[in-house]
């Protein structure tokens, strides 16, 4: 408990955990102590019980418990942070770890039967060390029993998103007892999307009344209110109620085919925000080569590797930031802001100093580029197999990149969100870049008419080797972006280059806005096919439909015209 | 020179061979599995616990008194070329058993080379059954000792919605195709089951998960998966991001072990369920030993083996086992010939990690079953213990 109270205390402001932490504790501790001391008892024999069918009733007995300890206890032992002690004579006593460790890392524990330190036979205070803390054992059943319990308490937690998935949850099991707690918690709701789950609930629970003017009612709310969580138990009135009771039946139909359109809406919006979402990939993946390939004209193999150095540098910066701050701390959340420019930095320098070895002796040879390139790549990713071993390595997402928001029953998680709001900010700047500073204006120059641009005072070599720099350190940015939707390993890039040309081509070689209509019409007309045609078939149609579509413009959908592409 | 160098090199491989082949104090055994390309991941592992079984049985003075002498090869997670590595291995090296093979259509592709040359193969991956060669042994899960009991269990913990969902190749589609026949058995109406394939490396999830959440959304849903290899990265992530737990919508993987957990966010996998005959958690004296065993040879392995946070999973066990029941056969037969040793090894029996196993007349074990919830250390905790499953491979034979 002294954990989960810290807990809440951490995310507080310093100040207050400064002064109030061991006096807030003593005083908690002791008022429950005293208080509570008939809860502590059910919780240890809940926890110790060898039998699983006893645990669940003793359990579920809690749930009607108000006392704060009884939903820490539960939600800490569902996490697996309950641990067990057993004292010589066989006997066992559950506890919390301390938050304070001491010089060697070890923790005292907290019984949960009254709070105090746990103390061996001969009355000394036991210290743990995290390897010798022995979990009090949950299983699925168990869990379930604890989560009903702590969705009961739940309706009244703090978090609304908390207390509408334990009324969702509730609702769903369509049991009368819970009834008047949702009634009471209604009344008090404030939060809107907590309210509606709330009269979902009451309305699926009530479809199994037996009285036909209440079902009734029911069913005009979930109607009313397109209840997508409520259709099982709509359509399964509809069948049940056909023979018996034809108008309850016809009702049912109503609401059903209500909620279905309801359904068919938000799955068109669903779709253009996957497609968006999946648009928005490919485009941050493509950009880079946008540039190296589009501007300067380079069939640039290694740039799925780019990708790859700067996920795996997202990995890096994922490492250093738990070396100096231990997991689960605030500042790791940050890990990935410090990421995305470092991950620039190493694909661009890598990209330089590739450049400088062996695409500049090569600008007059494409062919022999897409060789070299090639061989590059081969090498890239040898290397990293080397460095960081075959097998994929993961990065934690941040606490602000993990979880979503709920728009008319579409799911949008906040990393396809970020992914989005990347894309956008990624292009502004690839844009003001080329338009707005001068050294875009050399680039769109030498792109143009490279002697022309030599002669009148361009330093072509130069600025070849910075927009290629560029050009690899926007791929490894997406590297990172990626990094957060799916894994890292060496043939991450492999996995990307077909997708990266097919979007740059398909948009028209040369062309920022080509490449971005490319990979949103890409992006969407995927999303558009996959729920009819599957993920293969949608895949290949996709890629049939772009061959057709260069057969009839090969220039791709912008075409650069005038000499652009003879340089 | 250079030549020179080589007819020294060859004289003293011939030398040596005489010297060896007359004494004849060793016994060559093949080990068939891929060490480079995508599957090297998982089959290397299989290759590493072959090793360290044929150091234990060395130890303990070999088979019929010969020491065991591997015959590496690598197909390259090239199934032809696996077809090609099995004859070099049956016709050039004369092994006189091969281990080996993951993927099913590896399996497929090596078939026809054992039948022809009357050899042996142990294959020790879980896999979808409808097959029966009297050259293969199969310490392999069959379908009615992995799939089966893992819808049961969710049956019994009243699922009601399925979502099937697998890579496309042979071995899901198969798998699927049973477990939709078992399910409509179980009374689950068409409308109920949802089953998709997503190719190889597929990244994007996003419509599949939406789709699962609706699904899910009015409770009693769960998601058969048969997702192979890196794609369960995205999927799993995605899956977690939608707000979806084990608790609400829980998914039961078999192409999942521990070794997979090792390249895997576990944290977005708690609770997630997986069937096999063998779990490294399990807490039998036999299954210790192994752990102890494997981890200590691992210190002293040969060069090219990985020893950081090795783990054991069920087909590094299945490996293991299939070793030792081909040793006990032989020695029953007091020979190494191919159809005394098939004949002698119906019936054998081994006391394995999870229990004692017996190879049926039909080519596949008698074995123990478990079901286990992921955990964040990547290991399971059993939640289900099934007793022992007679393997079957034929569907029509349990679909009664």
């Amino acid at each position: 408990m002294t954990r989960c109270l810290s807990e809440i205390l951490k995310r507080s402001q310093p100040w207050l955990r400064a002064r109030f932490l061991p006096s807030l504790t003593v005083a908690l501790l002791t008022t429950l102590a005293t208080r509570a001391d008939e809860v502590r008892i059910q919780l240890v024999s809940a926890i110790t019980n060898e039998n699983a069918k006893a645990q669940v009733a003793l359990i579920d007995q809690l749930s009607t418990s108000t006392n704060s300890i009884v939903a820490q206890t539960l939600t800490t032992w569902r996490q697996g942070g309950v641990y067990i002690y057993e004292f010589s004579d066989d006997k066992k006593t559950p506890f919390f770890a301390d938050t304070v460790t001491d010089a060697d890392g070890k923790v005292r524990g907290i019984q949960i039967s009254n709070g105090e330190p746990v103390r061996d036979a001969s009355g000394q205070v036991v210290l743990f060390a995290p390897s010798e803390l022995t979990a009090a054992d949950t299983t699925s059943g168990l869990r379930k029993a604890i989560k009903t319990s702590l969705d009961i308490l739940a309706l009244s937690n703090p978090n609304p998103n908390v207390r509408r998935d334990s009324a969702a949850k509730l609702g769903l099991e369509q049991n009368p007892v819970y009834l008047n707690g949702f009634r009471a918690h209604l009344e008090s709701e404030k939060n809107p999307e907590v309210r509606k789950a709330l009269q979902e609930a009451i309305a699926i629970t009530d479809l199994v009344s037996s009285e036909k003017s209440i079902q009734l009612t029911a069913l005009k709310t979930l109607d009313d209110l397109r209840s997508v969580m409520g259709l099982d138990a709509v359509m399964k009135l509809e069948t049940a109620s056909k023979e018996k009771i034809p108008e309850l039946s016809a009702e049912a139909a109503i609401a059903r085919r209500h909620i279905q359109q309801h359904i068919a809406f938000s799955n068109f919006l669903g779709t253009l925000f996957r497609g968006l979402s999946l648009g928005s990939v490919l485009l941050i993946a493509a950009i880079g080569l946008a540039i190296t390939f589009g501007l300067m004209g380079i069939i640039n193999m290694a740039h799925g590797e780019m990708i790859m150095i700067g996920a795996y540098s997202a990995y890096v910066m994922q490492n250093i930031f738990l070396k100096a701050f231990g997991p689960g701390a605030a500042a790791f959340n940050w890990y990935f802001v410090a990421a995305l420019p470092f991950s620039f930095l190493t694909a661009g320098l890598i990209g330089m100093l590739l450049e400088r070895s062996v695409i500049r002796f090569l600008y007059k040879r494409p062919l022999e580029s897409l060789l070299a390139t090639w061989g590059v790549s081969l090498v890239l990713q040898q290397t990293m197999r080397v460095i960081f071993g075959a097998a994929n390595v993961q990065v934690d997402s941040p606490a602000w990149l993990s979880g979503n928001v709920n728009y008319q029953d579409v799911v949008l998680a906040y990393n396809r969100i970020f992914v989005v709001v990347f894309a956008v900010g990624i292009v502004l700047f690839t844009w003001l870049l080329l338009t707005k500073t001068s050294l875009g204006l050399q680039v769109r120059a030498l792109m143009q008419n490279r002697q022309m641009a030599a002669c009148m005072g361009v330093r072509a070599d130069r600025v070849n080797m910075a927009t290629f720099a560029f050009g690899s350190g926007l791929a490894g940015m997406a590297g990172a972006c990626l990094s957060q939707i799916g894994n890292i390993g060496p043939s991450l890039g492999q996995s990307h280059i077909v997708d990266c040309f097919m979007v740059v081509v398909l948009g028209g070689v040369g062309n920022l806005q080509g490449t971005v209509s490319a990979a949103l019409g890409i992006g969407v007309t995927d999303q558009v096919l996959q729920p009819h045609l599957g993920a293969v078939m949608g895949k290949i149609t996709v890629l049939t439909a772009i061959i057709l579509f260069l057969q009839w413009r090969p220039a791709g959908i912008f075409a650069t015209r005038g000499r652009g592409l003879e340089g | 020179m250079k030549k020179t160098i080589l007819n020294l090199a060859a004289g003293a491989a011939f030398l040596s061979a005489a010297l060896v082949c007359p004494a004849a104090d060793t016994v060559k055994v093949g080990v068939l599995h891929s060490l480079s390309g995508t599957m090297a991941i998982s089959e290397t592992s299989l290759k590493d616990v072959l090793l360290f079984t044929f150091d234990e049985i060395n130890a303990k003075g070999g088979v019929l008194g010969k020491k065991i002498e591997p015959v590496i090869v690598d197909p390259a997670s090239n199934w032809p070329l696996f077809a090609e590595k099995a004859e070099q291995l049956v016709v050039k090296d004369k092994v006189s058993v091969v281990f080996g093979c993951w993927t099913s259509v590896s399996r497929k592709s090596v078939l026809p080379v054992f039948e022809k040359y009357n050899s042996m193969l142990f294959y020790p991956v879980q896999y979808e059954g409808e097959e029966l060669s009297k050259n293969i042994f199969y310490t392999a899960e069959a379908v009615n000792q992995q799939a089966i009991p893992a819808v049961d269990y969710m049956l019994a913990d009243g699922k009601k919605k399925f979502y099937l969902i697998g890579s496309d190749y042979v071995y899901p589609r198969t798998t699927n195709k049973i477990l939709k026949k078992y399910l409509k058995m179980k009374g689950i109406p068409d409308e109920d089951i949802v089953e998709i394939y997503t190719p190889f490396g597929h990244t994007d999830y996003q419509t599949i998960v939406s789709a699962i959440k609706k699904f899910s959304a009015g409770g009693k849903a769960c998601v058969i998966s048969t997702l192979n290899g890196d794609t369960n990265v995205p999927f799993f992530k995605e899956f977690a991001n939608a707000g979806l737990t084990s608790e609400n919508c829980p998914v039961v993987s078999f192409s999942l072990s521990e070794d997979e957990f090792r390249s895997l966010p576990t944290k977005d996998l708690i609770g997630h369920l997986g069937c096999w005959t063998y779990f490294m958690s399990l807490k039998t004296p036999e299954n210790k030993k192994f752990v102890a065993d494997f981890n200590k040879w691992l210190k002293t392995a040969p060069p090219g083996v990985e020893t950081k946070n090795r783990v054991t999973c069920s087909p590094m066990n299945l490996s293991r086992i299939g070793v030792y029941l081909w040793k006990q056969a032989v020695e029953k037969a007091g020979s190494f010939d191919v159809d005394k040793v098939r004949e002698a090894m119906i019936g054998q029996k081994f006391a394995a990690p999870e229990g004692e196993v017996t190879m049926q007349e039909n080519h596949h074990l008698i074995n123990e079953v478990f079901i286990g919830e992921t955990q964040a250390n990547g290991q399971f905790k059993i939640v289900k213990s099934l007793g022992k499953v007679a393997g079957e491979p034929f569907s029509d034979k349990f679909l009664k």
